[in-house]
Formats: C-alpha cells, structure tokens, sequence
C-alpha cells in the first residue's frame, strides 16, 4: 500500500466534501480516522512519484521516523477534530486539506515539494484561525507566514542553482563538501522555517493566533501544527542543513533566546492562555535545539509529548476561557474544585511538561539531557557541551515556577465556576493524561522504541 | 541582469512590508515580494540565448535548452501565491467590516 | 526473612493509591491507612535493616537499580520514623484540607520517594526520586494557609534539584557514561569541583541553608501542621544525604589551608553553615508566630549538620549525623506539639496564646523536651550532637566557626524558649477557656515516643554510635568513634598521661535529674504563685480593649533585634528582585517581539539578515 493515499485520500475527500455538504463532517471523521490507521499497515519504502527515480522525481520517505510523527501528528489531529468537529462543522474541507498538507510535510523527502505543503497547511492553517473572529490578528499571521515562505523558497532556488538538485538526500551529500558556500541559503531557510516554528524574533503572530484561540484553533495549532512543523524542521535540520561557522551562531542564539526569553515572557503574563502560548515558543525552541545537536532521536518524542500536553492544556483553557469570558489567571481560579477529572488531567499535561518523573515529560527531558552529556557527544553549536543544558534546566525552573503558580491558583482558591465539558472531550482528556502516564511508566520500552529511530552509525534516521 | 531586477523587487516588497500601514497596500508589497522571487527563481534557470525547453520538429540536433525545473517551479508558486492573496484580500474586506478602516494605526487594538 | 527495598517502594504507592481510594469514601479512614502503612514502612525497613533482610534486587522496577547501604538505612529509618509518627495526626487534621483523599496519597508518595532516593545507587533513579518527592510534597503545601508559599517552594526545590542533576550529568559524563553512585568518588579535577559545587548547591537548597533557605521559613509557616512537620523532621534530610554524598564521600575539594588544614571546598561550606546557624538564629528571635520560629530553628540546626560534615573529622561528622537523628525527632515533636496547639486554639501566633499548660500538661511536657534538645541542653539528644561537633571545630582551631556555632545555641535559648512562655505558660486566655482540651490519646502517643527517644538519644547514645561507626566501615571512610563504657570519646589533649576527653551522657543525665529533682523540692516547698486573669495588670486606670499588645511576648527581644533588623531582608529582597527581573525580561521581550504589528516580523528578518550581510559576517 503506498504512502501516496496519506495526502490523495484527504485531498480527494476534500473536493468531495465541498459538494456534498451535509456528509462532510463524518467524511472528514472518517479519513482522519483513515490517516491514522492506514500508518500501521504502510511498508517501510520510498514511494517514488511520476516514475522517475528518486534524485530527479519527487519521492515520499517513508521510515520509522517519517511513521512515528505520522502516527502522532495523525492521532492528535483525529482527536482535535474528533472533539470539535460538532461545533465547527463548516470547517471540515478546510481540516480536510490541512490533513493532507500536514501528512505531505511528514513524507516529502522533496525540498520544493515541502514548500509546496508548507503553503498547503498554511492556508489551511489561515482559515481555521479565522474561527477566533480576529481578521487582524490572522492577517498578521497571513503575512508573516508568507514572508517566511519566501524566504524559504528564496534559500531553496539558491542552493538548487548550486548543487542542481531539490531532493533532500541529495542535497545533503552536495552540501558535505560545500558547507561554507551554503550557509547563506540555509539562514534563509533557517528564518522560513522560523517562523512557522515559533522562533522568537519571528514569531510575532504567535501571540495573537493562541492568545485568541478557541477549542479548535487552539488545539490545532498548539499542538497538531507545532508538533508537525517541529518535526519536519527537526528532519531539515538534522539530514540536510550542514550547520557550522556562523550560521551556528545565529542558530545558537536564536535558540538560546527563545528558550528563555519564552519562559520569562510566560513568567510575565497573567493571562492562561498567554502563558500555555509563550511556554510553547520555549518547548518549541528545546525542540529545534535538540534536532540541531543531533539529538533526532529524542526530540522527535519530546515535540510529541509537548503536542499531546498541549493538547490538554489548551483545550481544557479554552474551554474554561469560553465559559467564564475570560482568561485572566484570577477569574479562572478554582476552576478545577468543581472539574476534578479535568483538572487532574491538565495537571498531569503540565508536570509532563515541567519534566517531573512518573510522566512522559520526564523520560524525555531526561534522556535529552543525558544526550548532552554522552562522553562522546560533541555539540555542533557553539557554547561547548554545556551551555544548553544549563540554559535547558534555568527554563525548567522559571517554567516551573509559574506552572505551579498557575495549578495552585486553579485548584486550590475556593470559587463557583463550574463549567460543563462535553463527555467526549473529557475521556479523550482523560486517555490522553493516562498515556503520558502509561509512557512515563514504561521507560524501557520508550527507550527502545527511541534506539529503533537511530540506525547502528548513531546517526538519526531522516533518509 | 535578471537576477538585479528580481533583487530590486524583493527588496521593494520588503519595504513595502515595513513602511505601510493599509491592509491592501501589505498585500500588493506581498505580491511583489512574490513577484520578485519567482523572477528569480526563472533567472536561476535562464541564460542567454537559450531555447524554451520543448522538443518540435524544428529542435536543432543538439538543443541548448533552458532549465525546464524553474518553470515548473515557478508554476506552482504563481498559484500558491495567488491563493495567499485571495485569502489575504478576503481577511481585508472582513478586517475592513469589522473596523471600519483599512489601515492598521486606526484600528486601536493591539 | 529478605525483601527487596522496591518492595517498600511499591507497598508504600499501593498504600497511598489504597489510601486515597478509601479516603474518597471516608475521609478519616483514608488517612488511618497513612497510619499503618508508614507504621509498616517504617517497621519493615528498621526490622530488615538490622537483621540484613533488605537486598537491592529488582524484579519489578527494572529499569533502576538498589543497593542497601548503611548510610541509606540510617536515613531510610529516620525519616519513615517521622512519617510515621506524623501520620498520628493526619486523622485529626484531615476535615481541614481541601483534598483529604489526595493527602493521604501524596502523604505515602512522598514517602515512597523518599525511600527510593536513599536506596538508588543509580544516580539518574536517585534524582528521579528526589523530583518525585518534590512534586508530591508541593501539592500537599497549599492545602495550607497560602498559595503562595507552594511557588516559591518548587521554584528553589527545582532549582536544587537541577543542580543535582547537572552534577549527576557531570559525573556520568566524567565515568564514562556510568551513573553508579561509587562514581561520585571517582570524578577527579574541574569536574570534581564543578559537580562539588552543584551537589553541595542541592543540598543546600533541600537543607534549607543560607543562601538558599528562604523557602523553607515560608513552606514551614504556611503548610499544614503535620505536613511542617514531616517536612522539618523528615524531608529537609534529603538535603542531609545528598550533602554527606557530596560533602564527605567526595572528600577534600580544592587545595588545604595550611593553617586550619582544612580544605578549601569544605571551608566555604563550613563558613556557609555557620552563617546559616548565625542567620536562622537571629531571624528565629523576631518571630512571632511560633510556626515561624521553629521554621528558622530547622534552618539553624540544618547548618549545625553542614559545619560538621565539612569539618571530615571523626567527631564532625559523626555529630553531624548524629545531629540529623536528634534534630528530627526533636523538630517532629516540637512541630507536633504546635500542631496540637493550633488544632485546638486556631491560630500559632504567639501574642494570641497563653496559658495553654493548664490544659496541655503533656503537650507542654513534649515541647519542653523537644525544646531542650533543640537548643543543645542535656541530657537530650541535641545536646550530644553539638558537643561533638563543638569539639571537632574547636579541634581544628576555627574560632569563628566556633563563635557561631557557640551563638547559636546560645541564641536558640533565647528564642525556643518564647513559645513556651508565650504559648504555654502565664495567663491562660479567657477566650480558650472553654475551647482548649489536651489532645486525644492518638495525638499524645507519637508525641510521647518522640520525648522518650529524644531522652534516650541523649543518655545512651551507643546504639546510634555504633550505626554511626557502621555507616563509616559501609563508606569507607577512614573514621571511627570509640565508646569507653557509656561515655564517648574524644579527642586526645596531647599532653602525656591524660588520656581523651570523655563525654558521658548518663552521668550529666544523672547529675541533671539530681538538679531538677532539686529544683522540684524547692517548688513544692516554696510558696505557690498567686494566680492571676490577664485583666488584672497595671493599665494606669484604663480598661484593657487589645489585651494581645500586652502579652509579653510581643516585642520581647526589641531591644537585640533592633540591632540588625535593616539586614533581614536582604537575602529575599535578592530573590525577589531576581524574580522581578525575570518578569522584566519577559515584559520587555513582549513589548520587543509580540506587538502584533505585521512589519514586526519582517523588520526583525531584514535587520538580521542585514546585519549578517554587513561586511563578510557570512
């Protein structure tokens, strides 16, 4: 069975969905359940496009990677629209489409092909954030998100007028041995992905997409699309970009930067929403950072345990936020006194963020740190072995702080908010708290789930 | 020569994007930020003298093609860049009915 | 009989798991299930523990490893000892909490985590422990009286905890990607002092030590009763263990000061602990709320056990670990004994108390003892661990060491004795007349037991020597504390024919029962004080309305503390202003990036991008 049908399959469903109106909803049910099935039952090759072979025609990598952050990606995305969907029924051809742009990402072992999905998703990623009825604030987004686009597609036709190839494999053996040649291109291409990625000086859009979400948007975006776009920037930056001299530097302190000044900006803000959306920008940037390490391995799961707390987080605020009109830290306290099941599970996304053990956070937290400190471990960016981490476990503290801060005031101070969640969303709520917990349990098993994604080289599997 | 031109563009995209403050006037420097970078993604491809790269009865023996990829290229991103605009400029006429302007300092909300 | 420690891990989650099960159906029977399954904690790991049954295997949790080690039973016992004796009050207390159920789970979780992290011998489990005790205890602070205190907690346990975990990283780096615990030993050179330093940082933090200490006064203060409690005696010794790993199983850091022959790493933990003696002293003496003043108490004692372990002498570190069994059972009792007052009177505050003894003899009686040994009296436990600690600093001729070490046990005179006279002695208060009652029989028990064991620790200290002298043969350390009959032994004068000095608990106990036998016979001979209501006192013709102003505890040290009382906030000031910046920071990057212009974006990707073309930056 081929890889193809991931992005045929959503895109047809999409076409069809927009002439026969009342059925789209459950056409759409139906192929993201489809999506995140048809993973477990697809071979481990590359699908090649057009019958030419894979340096000339456009190829879809299908590995254990490219297959673990489909089944992640697919599975949060079914849920999002699995709990949703009754309230935004209007949206289903545009979710159909950001389905199929979202699997393209993760499959395209093709560097034009990838802007091509970039641009799909985006879209579609346009339209569903016109769901917070804030014109401005997506049309902020609309801009920047093109503008990084350009810059990607302006990197891209520089380094295929270099080297002759778009294919990503390819283009890494070229840029081996032409790494100084190739720095400029890939800052370009660097900033693209930036911002889709939430880099701090290019992420400007961010604040006012989640600050304004609403059940769908919010999970959307938080956890499905940043899951996804981490993953395939992780990829880039892992398997192509040759990262050395300058471009490193930029790297390193875009990264350094995002990560703290991201926590010190939730540490800043009083608002719940502003805060879930400003320690995502941090999560984010230890994503990105572990990728350019050459820690593929565990950031891969780390977005995914980030996109499966994000999940809760924001779906529970956002429901919170539509009941009580606000989302203001003080209006929202007591919250969880009357929703325990709720707040249980959102207290469990958040210490799985905080890294704390028993949860998933913590398995991942800590194998990517102990990764900077293999005795063979040699950091790429510069600041030594060391500085990372350190900059890593400072943002675990300030996290923390207002982590705590928040949970303390939404369980402990007594009030009568009491809001209503829909049953759905409260057992996929709830499965999901258990799965962090069941993947925090089980650590040896992630383990070895993790080794399978690194080949015997050591070298992170993309290709 | 080509390439200039398409870096002029870009550049002129760019300041359009910094200095305006109407909702319109971002898209048209969008677009011709655009504009710009497909220009340069043909350039990439271009030299003098070459040929369109089509094979008829009158193809000399040994053509001197340009390279096709660009074109495609080129293709593809006209199009998305069309999309982008007709979503940008509908996102207008919604900004506009919700504040009554179309520039960006009116609005009052940060 | 053998059982592997998970086994206690395990039974201690399935007791916290059964506990908040039935304590959803009851709340009182779920926190009698804290009772008897700390008590059985408690009684299986001291059985096996000195019968050898405990072994390390692991069947269920593979994935870490255990190794039964002297220094770990020590700790093991002690604090399951005060989790045990604790969980007595859970029952009386648990109406007041917001979560009874979820208390009594994360009541054995803390447990459970405090277990494993003295028995893990794989430093990345051991940390897993620490962060999970962490975690459990935090959400047991709020249940308290303020919120506020459970940030300010987890902000500085994190902040230790990560700097266990940098040095554990350290150490792993430096083994060549091995996290057993012997690698602590191993590590040699920059590393060493590095991992030093942030070993030395977490136990600082989890001790509550200067600089480091300023969540401990406030999670102390604002958690509920037990739970200070448990976290004075029991959980604030974590910081002990990992400052024995780091302090004394490393061994010398730095260079020797010839002088003192001292090392250097260990003279900056010495001077660090006694300021923190100094400083928890003086704070503890401008308390009002007694709460408060065993808060900064704890702190003090914490320092005692720093100066000790750094001094790497037999007598130092010895009294430094004995020090740790005195304290917590002296500081469980004493935090018990207020517990028991506040459940009855409703507030800690010292200027709203009074003549509580009138109706808590034996309360009274408790933290009188709890007291004694606090502030180094004999015949109490305190007393023999700071005698010995007194003489190792004494011995390595550190006199400002010395001086502190000396000010603060003078200085707990001063104030442990306020809350007595505050709380229980004088006047008793007309509003608690009716309302106060001793405490129920369950309360007065672990009490009671504490009081006996603080006695004995203090008369016949060879029980515990002997665990002491055991944990140096288990650590391999070159020292060792003789025992000449009931005396222990001390250091040797020097001058021939005198042999070493000897410190004989039971005949000062004896000499001290002669003296209050004494001072008894004179009470009851001499004629009884007139009792007195609290109205009736000089008011220069006016009627009393705020009678609190007039208790004589308020302002009772005016006079000292006007001495340093501009200095106290410094260290808090530093912290929060620390956290102010960290929100300027944030505020300022918002206002920077986030100003939901679109030109933002693209003006930061032009100045980038021109700032890289700009002269051959590429």
């Amino acid at each position: 069975m081929s890889a193809i049908l991931l992005i045929a399959v959503p895109l047809l469903a999409a076409f069809i969905s927009i002439l026969v109106k009342k059925v789209s909803p459950y056409l759409l049910l139906l192929v993201s359940l489809f999506a995140l099935v048809y993973p477990f039952f697809m071979d481990m090759s590359d699908v090649i496009i057009g019958g030419f072979d894979s340096p000339i025609g456009i190829n879809l990598v299908v590995n254990k990677f490219a297959l673990t952050s489909l089944i992640a990606v697919n599975g949060l995305f079914f849920l999002v629209v699995a709990v949703n969907i009754a309230q935004y029924k209007k949206l289903s051809s545009i979710l159909l489409v950001a389905l199929a742009g979202l699997n393209g990402l993760l499959l395209t072992g093709d560097l034009f092909n990838l802007f091509v999905f970039i641009e799909i998703s985006g879209i579609a990623a346009y339209l569903i954030t016109t769901t917070n009825k804030k014109p401005l604030q997506t049309f902020n987004y609309l801009v920047a998100g093109t503008v990084g686009s350009s810059l990607y597609l302006l990197g891209l036709i520089i380094l295929y007028n270099m080297s002759g190839t778009l294919n990503m494999a390819d283009m890494a053996t070229f840029v081996e041995g032409n790494g100084m040649y190739t720095l400029f291109p890939f800052l370009l291409m660097f900033i693209g992905l930036g911002v889709e990625a939430k880099l701090l000086p290019f992420n400007s859009w961010v604040k006012g997409i989640l600050g304004h979400s609403n059940n769908l948007s919010g999970a959307m975006i938080a956890s499905v699309y940043a899951t996804a776009i981490a993953l395939v920037f992780g990829k880039l930056l892992a398997g192509v970009f040759q990262i050395e001299g300058t471009l490193a530097l930029i790297i390193a302190l875009v990264l350094g930067i995002t990560i703290l000044a991201g926590e010190a900006m939730a540490y800043a803000s009083t608002k719940a929403r502003e805060i879930l959306l400003y320690s995502s920008i941090a999560q984010a940037g230890i994503v990105i950072l572990l990728f350019t390490v050459g820690l593929g391995a565990w950031a891969t799961f780390f977005a995914i345990a980030n996109g499966v707390s994000k999940f809760i987080l924001f779906g529970v605020v956002n429901r919170l936020t539509e009941e009580v009109g606000s989302d203001e830290m003080d209006q929202l306290k007591g919250s969880f006194v009357n929703n325990k099941l709720i707040g249980v599970s959102f207290t469990v996304a958040a210490l799985s963020i905080l890294g704390l053990p028993l949860f998933f956070g913590f398995v991942v937290k800590m194998n990517s740190l102990i990764g900077f400190f293999e005795p063979d471990f040699v950091s790429n960016l510069p600041g030594g072995n060391f500085i990372f981490p350190i900059i890593i476990l400072v943002a675990s503290v300030i996290e923390g702080v207002y982590f705590v801060k928040l949970l303390t005031k939404l369980w402990y101070k007594d009030s009568d908010v009491k809001v209503n969640f829909t049953p759905l969303f409260k057992y996929v709520v709830v499965v999901l708290a258990v799965a962090l917990i069941v993947f925090g349990l089980f650590q040896g098993e992630v383990e070895e789930l993790v080794a399978s994604l690194i080949n015997p080289g050591g070298v992170f599997i993309w290709n | 020569m080509l390439q200039f031109a398409a870096i002029i563009l870009l550049m002129l995209g760019l300041y359009g994007l910094l200095t305006q403050r109407n909702v319109i006037k971002i898209i048209i420097s969008l677009n011709i930020l655009e504009i710009g970078l497909n220009l340069f993604i043909i350039s990439v491809g271009y030299f003098e003298g070459g040929l369109a790269p089509i094979f008829t009865s009158e193809t000399p023996a040994n053509p001197n093609f340009v390279d096709p990829l660009p074109q495609a290229l080129v293709l593809t991103a006209i199009v998305i860049g069309v999309g982008t605009t007709a979503l940008g400029l509908a996102l207008a006429r919604k900004i506009y009915q919700k504040y009554g302007t179309l520039n960006l300092d009116e609005m009052g909300e940060n | 009989m053998e059982l592997s420690i998970e086994i206690f891990i395990l039974a201690t989650l399935a007791f916290g798991l059964m506990a908040y099960v039935i304590g959803r159906l009851h709340k009182q029977l779920g926190s009698i299930m804290t009772i008897l399954g700390s008590l059985t904690i408690f009684g299986g790991i001291a059985y096996l523990g000195f019968t050898g049954g405990l072994t390390g295997e692991t069947a269920y949790l593979t994935f870490t490893q255990f190794e039964i080690s002297e220094f770990g039973l020590f700790f093991a016992i002690i604090v399951s000892f005060v989790f045990a004796m604790v969980s007595f009050f859970n029952p009386f207390f648990i109406k007041q909490y917001k979560y009874p159920a979820l208390y009594s789970m994360l009541f054995m979780f803390s447990l459970a985590g405090a277990i494993g992290v003295f028995f893990s011998s794989n430093l990345l489990y051991l940390f897993f422990f620490f962060e999970f005790v962490v975690w459990t205890s935090l959400f047991l602070i709020p249940m308290g009286r303020s919120k506020k205190a459970a940030s300010w907690y987890y902000g500085f346990s994190a902040a230790g905890s990560f700097m266990l975990l940098f040095a554990i990283l350290m150490i792993y780096n430096a083994n060549n990607g091995s996290f057993h615990i012997s690698g602590i030993g191993s590590v040699t050179g920059t590393t060493q002092i590095i991992v030093f330093i942030f070993m030395s940082g977490a136990a600082f933090t989890k001790l509550g030590a200067f600089p480091l200490h300023i969540w401990l006064p406030k999670v102390l203060t604002n958690a509920p009763d037990p739970v200070s409690a448990v976290f004075s005696g029991g959980l604030e010794k974590l910081g002990a263990f990992v400052a024995l790993l780091a302090i004394v199983n490393m061994g010398g850091i730095g260079f020797i000061i010839p002088s003192i022959d001292m090392y250097f790493g260990q003279m900056i933990i010495a001077t660090l602990g006694a300021l923190t003696i100094v400083f928890g002293t003086l704070m503890a003496i401008r308390q009002d709320d007694a709460k408060k003043l065993l808060a900064y108490s704890s702190m003090s004692n914490g320092g005692y056990i720093l100066v000790g372990f750094s001094m790497l002498t037999s007598q130092g570190v010895a009294g430094g670990l004995y020090h740790i069994v005195a304290h917590a059972i002296a500081s469980t009792a004493a935090f018990l004994a207020i517990a028991a007052v506040a459940r009855v009177a409703g507030t800690t505050k010292m200027k709203e108390l009074g003549g509580i003894i009138h109706k808590m003899p034996v309360t009274y009686m408790v933290y009188l003892i709890a007291i004694i040994s606090m502030a180094g009296i004999p015949p109490m436990g305190g007393f023999i661990s700071k005698w010995m600690i007194f003489q190792a600093v004494i011995d390595k001729g550190m006199i400002f060491i010395a001086i502190a070490t000396v000010f603060g046990s003078i200085g707990s005179f001063l104030y442990v004795f306020r809350p007595l006279a505050a709380l229980f002695l004088g006047q008793e208060l007309p509003q608690f007349k009716k309302t106060v009652k001793e405490a129920p029989f369950f309360m007065l028990l672990p009490m009671i037991i504490l009081s006996l064991l603080s006695v004995y620790t203090g008369v016949l200290p060879g029980v515990i020597i002997d665990f002491i002298n055991k944990i140096f043969v288990d650590m391999q350390l070159n020292y060792n504390i003789v025992m000449n009959g009931f005396a222990i032994e001390g250091y040797t004068s020097g001058i021939e024919g005198v042999g070493p000095s000897l410190l004989n608990p039971l005949l000062i106990a004896c000499v001290f029962g002669v003296g209050v036998f004494v001072a008894f016979l004179i009470f009851i001979v001499l004629k009884k004080s007139k009792k007195i209501d609290l109205m009736d006192t000089y008011t220069a013709g006016n009627f009393v309305y705020t009678e609190e102003h007039l208790h004589y505890s308020v302002d009772f040290y005016a006079p000292l503390e006007r001495l340093y009382e501009k200095y106290i906030h410094i260290m808090k000031n530093f912290y929060k202003s620390l956290a102010n910046k960290v929100r300027e920071f944030g505020a300022f990057m918002k206002y920077f990036f986030f100003t939901n212009k679109p030109e933002i974006t693209v003006f930061w990707i032009v100045a980038l991008m021109v700032f890289l073309l700009w002269g051959d930056v590429l």
